[in-house]
Order: structure tokens, then C-alpha cells, then sequence
């Protein structure tokens, strides 16, 4: 009973809260029952919202700000490996200091006919152009006499790389390139006299002219462009031509559209 | 008026408590959604990139290496098919040169697959534990030199045909042996299917060698 009255003085001050918080309502108020059930409900809702309204749950903010973050890490890392790993071989090969694209500056003489006898090439060593039915055998052939032009520009439309030097270059240069072409299909090698520099390597409408066989851009090219760089995917480099001889053999008609 | 006020100011406490509340927690729900499919798209892409083999992998090692390999023994098979005189000689080089072309336009594609190039970072046979030394001159085991080939190209009739014999005999060893040993190095199952063939079939080959050279005549 104690309670129960001590209870009602107390609720008393509490009605003056919402009171002044709803001053034109108890003007109206006549009856005090309502005013009491009213104020049942009001101190308990105000209380309760106001404390959840002020509280933050950091904890799960945190969390999704550290898994946000995680999240662009990894998207980011991502991209960047994707981007980085879909380098293409013709990217690389543009990275290669010094090389020259005729792919990009005179794509006009990259022409790719079959034909017979000598051909005039614009570039020493040739790049591409018309050439023989017959291709130069480049499964990692080392020749050590001049070749034909007409049969390794063939070689170099099948995915061959051409590694040529200077006539008289010391042996021990020599003995370095022949190292890298030795025992790999799609590569080979010959000297050309009077070439401009002592070093010059070849691939389809690439070329990279250089001073020294311990020169690092000399597997890089190999690395870019052996198999990339060709016309016809898949084509072999065996049943070629392995005579050394700058003339071009001419096979018969019957193997003109062979290549 | 009085019973409308009472029930508004409910309400309006109601919204500021739940509504905020709510609108929060869609955002994260959205949030979360966006992040979670973003990771997983992300997940989706790396993946591949992350599963094939990689630049100095075994299996990118043994399929550049037994591409090589490969192709030279097409180049002794068609030196041989074009001068065959013994019926089953120049049906054995046919079917080396066609067989082993094939497997190497299937070897050339995995690593596109894998978007590695055909020339490697790791020097020939590296993939191969204690594989120093099996180099010779830049050939893998059971390769033919340089010299043997010219040898082979000159050759004719029956002393030809044996030179090949001999020479494939030589070179499907060498490669039956780097077969066998990816298949113990790899797991994974279209290497060790391929590899796998490649021991089977030319262990077959090989006794059929022996057998055709043995009918050949002497000379």
C-alpha cells in the first residue's frame, strides 16, 4: 500500500516532463485518468528511444569499413594483376628498347606472296615481304654461311626468329648467339656480310639491331616474338630448306601453295 | 484533438526510434551486397590467373620443353616419310610426324590457355628435378644432334631407314623419360592424361621399331 501510494506522489513530478513537453494538450486535460495512462506510456518510450538513438554500434561499423577496405585491396590488387598478366607479347616487345615496329611504320612491305627467284627487300636484313615457297629449316639451325633472304623471311612468316651478324664477328659473339638458337625450334641463325651493326635480330615486322651478343634485349626479343610473331599459327619450321647460299631454291610448281 | 495528439506523439517517437533504424541498416545490407559481390567477381577473375600453372611451373616447363622435343621428331619423320622404301617405315613416320604435331598444337594451346608465351624465363629441362646435365649442346635427352640430322638427310635406302630407326628409338626414350616424370611432378589431370599417352603409345612405338628394323634387310 506504502508503495503503491509512494508510487503516485512520485508519477506526480513525472506528468510535469511530459507536460511541458505537451503544454497545449493539458489544457484539454480534464480527467485524470488520462492524463495518468498517457504518461505511462510517455516516460517509458521517451527513455528508451533516446538511449538507442545516442548508442553507435561501432563494433559492425568497424567491421564493414575493415571488410570495405579489404574489398578495394583485393579488387584493386586485382585489376592490377589482370592488367599486369594480360601484357601482351606485342607490349613487351614495344617495351624493348630500340626495336623498330614495321608492323606500325610500313605495314605496305609486310606482303606475304609467294615467290619465285630474288626479291628486293627494303630492309637488311629483311623483316617480311614476298618470298619463296620454300622456308629456311629454323629448328634452332646454327648456319654459318650466308642464307637466302627469300627462304628465312618464309621461316620468319612461320613464327621463326632470324638471328643474324656481322660476317667476321669474333668467335666467342658468335658462339653466344648460337647458344640461344641451338635446340630451339622457330629460332635460327646465319651470318650477313656487310651488315650495319654487329648484331641483328628478326622476327615479322620486328627488328632490333645491336653492338654485343651479352646484350639482355637479345632474349627479351626472343622472349617477345619466337612463335608470337607469326602468320600462320602453328606452321613447322622442319622440311625447310638447310643449304646455306644466298641464291633461292625454287621448288616445283606442285609445292607452290604449300608454305 | 487530444486523442490524435497522443497517438502522433507516439508515433513521432516511434519514427525517430525505428525509421532511422531501418534506413541504416539498408545501407549496410546494400553495402554488404555491393562488397560481397564485388569480392566475389573479383574472386572469379583472379582465379584462373591464380589455378593455371605459372611462367616457371613444371607443367609450363615440360610443355615448352616436350613441344621442342616434339617437333624434332616430326623433322626426322618427315625427312624419312619422303624416302621411305619399306611400306611399314613410311607409315611409321607418318604417323610419328602427324601424332606428334598434334600433340604439340594441343601443348601450344594450354599454354595460351595459361596466357604464357612459348619461350619461357627458365632454361630447357629446369622443371625437372636434377635435371643438370641432361642438356647436351642444348638437346634434351635422347635428341638427335645437329650432325646425326644431316647424317639422316643424307642417308638413303635401307641404311636411312635404319639411321631413323635407330635415331627415333633414341629419341622416344628421351621422351618417354621426361613424360614419366611430369606425371610424378604434376597433378594436374590433363598433363598427366597427355604425358600419360605419350609413355604408353611410344613404349608401343618403340617395339614396333624393334620389330620393323629387325625385318629389314641387311646392307
Amino acid at each position: 500500500m506504502s508503495i503503491s501510494t509512494q508510487g503516485g506522489p512520485e508519477r506526480r513530478p513525472s506528468v510535469v516532463k511530459p507536460a511541458a513537453g505537451a503544454k497545449p494538450n493539458s489544457p484539454g486535460d480534464g480527467k485524470p485518468s488520462r492524463p495518468g495512462s498517457g504518461k505511462g506510456k510517455g516516460p517509458r518510450k521517451p527513455v528508451t528511444p533516446v538511449k538507442v538513438a545516442q548508442q553507435r554500434s561501432w563494433g559492425p561499423i568497424l567491421l564493414f569499413v575493415a571488410v570495405g577496405v579489404l574489398a578495394v585491396g583485393i579488387i584493386g590488387y586485382g585489376a592490377f594483376a589482370v592488367i599486369k598478366g594480360s601484357e601482351s607479347w606485342e607490349d613487351r616487345a614495344a617495351g624493348i628498347d630500340g626495336i623498330t615496329n614495321y608492323r606500325e611504320t610500313d605495314p605496305g612491305m609486310l606482303t606475304a606472296n609467294h615467290k619465285s627467284g630474288p626479291q628486293t627487300y627494303k630492309t637488311t636484313p629483311p623483316v617480311g615481304g614476298d618470298h619463296n615457297t620454300a622456308w629456311q629449316n629454323c629448328m634452332g639451325d646454327v648456319y654459318d654461311a650466308p642464307i637466302a633472304n627469300e627462304h628465312a623471311v618464309h621461316s620468319m612468316e612461320h613464327g621463326a626468329v632470324w638471328v643474324t651478324y656481322k660476317t667476321g664477328l669474333p668467335q666467342d659473339q658468335i658462339d653466344k648467339l648460337a647458344e640461344k638458337v641451338r635446340g630451339n625450334e622457330f629460332m635460327l641463325m646465319s651470318p650477313v656480310d656487310g651488315l650495319s651493326n654487329n648484331i641483328s635480330l628478326q622476327a615479322w615486322g620486328y627488328q632490333l639491331k645491336l653492338d654485343s651478343a651479352d646484350d639482355d634485349r637479345i632474349d627479351s626479343f626472343i622472349r617477345a616474338l619466337r612463335i608470337n610473331a607469326t602468320q600462320e599459327p602453328n606452321a613447322g619450321c622442319s622440311s625447310g630448306v638447310t643449304a646455306t647460299g644466298t641464291t633461292p631454291r625454287d621448288i616445283g610448281n606442285g609445292m607452290q601453295q604449300g608454305s | 484533438m487530444s486523442a490524435a495528439t497522443t497517438s502522433s506523439a507516439p508515433s513521432t517517437d516511434g519514427s525517430e526510434e525505428v525509421a532511422p533504424r531501418r534506413h541504416l541498416g539498408t545501407l549496410w545490407i546494400a553495402l554488404a551486397i555491393v562488397v560481397g559481390l564485388a569480392l566475389g567477381y573479383t574472386a572469379g577473375l583472379l582465379t584462373p590467373a591464380v589455378t593455371a600453372p605459372g611462367d616457371d611451373s613444371v607443367e609450363a616447363g615440360f610443355v615448352r620443353d616436350m613441344s621442342t622435343h616434339h617437333a624434332q621428331a616430326v623433322e626426322m619423320a618427315m625427312i624419312m616419310h619422303t624416302k621411305a622404301q619399306d611400306e611399314q617405315v613410311a607409315s611409321l613416320a607418318a604417323d610419328i610426324a602427324i601424332t606428334q604435331q598434334g600433340q604439340i598444337g594441343t601443348m601450344s594451346a594450354w599454354l595460351r590457355d595459361w596466357n604464357l608465351n612459348p619461350t619461357g624465363s627458365q632454361p630447357r629441362m629446369a622443371w625437372m628435378p636434377n635435371s643438370q646435365g641432361s642438356l647436351t649442346n642444348g638437346l634434351m635427352p635422347g635428341m638427335a644432334t645437329p650432325e646425326q640430322l644431316t647424317q639422316l638427310r643424307e642417308a638413303t635406302g635401307v641404311e636411312a631407314e635404319k639411321l631413323f630407326l635407330d635415331l627415333m628409338l633414341t629419341h622416344h626414350l628421351g621422351g618417354i623419360h621426361m613424360a614419366e616424370e611430369v606425371v610424378d611432378l604434376s597433378d594436374d589431370k590433363d598433363i598427366d592424361w597427355l604425358a600419360g599417352t605419350m609413355v604408353a603409345s611410344q613404349q608401343r612405338e618403340i617395339q614396333a621399331i624393334q620389330t620393323i628394323k629387325s625385318e629389314l634387310p641387311a646392307n
